[in-house]
């Protein structure tokens, strides 16, 4: 649904990258390269990576069945 | 007797800070270690009180991510157990962040601003009264102010011989600090002593040492501390902190034996 | 803190030190081993899934002309001493 606010694994805010990450990786015309831009960010381990990397948003999806 | 111990920075910022003790005890790092996760408080939203909730998530979970927020925490005008209200209000169309909540005590807010708690469509709206308490670590992890706190030994490498003509060049990982031994092998400006960190070779030491035969020791009682914190308290804060809630147990016990 | 002594004889002691756990007692443990006259130093504790006590059992041995309980004393001393020693040598650095 919205993304959790810290890593599972390790318990390291990445919530706060979410956007920026969504606006560079997937909704830009020239969506960047996944990698590059969590390096950018400073989300180093791949715990905290994949929390990311494998998040959808789904509010705008189950909104409409309220 | 004392104790001889020295500290060095190997690299510090706000919130993460890898330093080096030489002179301690496998024991004592560990405590320390342990004190840092699961024994130094931080505020956390503990208890909510949903006044209006008609976003697509329920109650418990609001609650949830709001109490995983990393509010900040001067550890020296609280104690375990003091309470601060945040309320947040926010109205769709619009997303509600961690920055949206506002705090009662001006020491007490929000670690981070941009954090999004819940997308609120139009029509929709969050209205929520949080009661934030200071607490440890070991009662819930969300209370921890250290995030991925660890250490590992200081190394050594030695340089014994040259590697045999035909061997295969095989990589050789190494993670962590070394302490300089074998400047005169390296490429580049480097100096016995030197506090190199790994990563500054790609942690592969035949990129350092090249066509070398090479030993790796741990250097006995020095320990490379890694610490990270959630932004609730500094690096420094966190430390001094967790060496204190040892000394301060230490203490209890001996006036409990002295009685 | 509360202590519940289990047994007790001059060089050698049991205690039982409720509210504690492994950063605290291996620290302490740590300590005394490295405290003069102290022979032996461990402390016990089981996993509340074994069923047996939680809390930890400290057990001190030590030489014959040193008195256990003041040899607990100086060990937690010591913890205080690094402690202090560590403040100090990291605000130094910091």
């Amino acid at each position: 649904m919205m993304v959790p606010v810290r890593c599972f694994t390790c318990g390291n805010v990445v919530a706060e990258h979410w956007e920026e990450f969504k606006a560079r990786t997937r909704e830009a015309e020239e969506p960047e390269d996944p990698e590059k831009v969590l390096d950018e960010l400073g989300v180093e381990r791949h715990c905290c990576r994949r929390m990311l990397v494998s998040h959808k948003d789904l509010v705008d999806i189950v909104a409409p069945y309220q | 007797m004392t104790q001889d111990y020295e500290v060095e920075f190997v690299e510090r910022s706000d919130r993460e800070a890898r330093f080096l003790v030489r002179g301690i005890s496998p024991a004592f790092a560990n405590g320390i270690r342990r004190a840092m996760i699961a024994d130094v408080p931080t505020f956390s939203v503990d208890t909510v009180r949903v006044i209006e909730n008609s976003s697509v998530m329920f109650d418990e979970q609001i609650g949830l991510r709001l109490g995983l927020v990393p509010l900040t925490t001067d550890l020296d005008d609280f104690e375990v157990g003091d309470e601060v209200t945040l309320s947040i209000d926010v109205s769709g169309p619009e997303t509600a962040y961690s920055g949206d909540l506002v705090s009662s005590d001006s020491l007490v807010g929000p670690a981070d601003d941009n954090i999004p708690i819940i997308d609120l469509k139009d029509g929709q709206r969050l209205e929520v009264e949080a009661d934030a308490v200071l607490d440890r670590g070991r009662e819930h992890a969300k209370h921890q102010g250290g995030v991925a706190v660890g250490y590992r030994h200081l190394q050594r490498v030695e340089v014994v011989g040259d590697k045999g003509e035909f061997e295969d060049d095989e990589t050789h990982i190494l993670r962590g600090v070394i302490e300089e031994q074998a400047a005169e092998h390296v490429d580049g400006d480097a100096d016995d002593g030197d506090l190199v960190l790994t990563e500054e070779f790609d942690s592969d030491l035949t990129k350092r040492y090249p066509g070398k035969e090479l030993e790796v020791h741990d250097v006995e009682n020095a320990f490379v501390f890694h610490a990270e914190t959630d932004g609730s308290l500094s690096v420094e804060e966190l430390t001094l902190r967790a060496v204190d809630s040892i000394r301060s147990r230490a203490d209890e016990l001996r006036d409990a034996v002295q009685l | 803190m509360d202590l519940r002594v289990i047994e007790k004889e001059e060089t050698m002691l049991s205690i039982e030190i409720a509210g504690e756990d492994h950063t605290f007692m291996n620290v302490l443990k740590g300590a005394l081993l490295e405290t003069d006259g102290v022979t032996a130093a461990t402390y016990d504790m089981n996993p509340e899934q074994s069923g047996g006590q939680t809390d930890p059992v400290l057990t001190v041995k030590t030489d014959v002309d040193v008195n256990a309980l003041d040899a607990l004393e100086a060990g937690a001393d010591r913890v205080m001493e690094k402690a202090d020693d560590f403040d100090a040598a990291f605000d130094a650095a910091a």
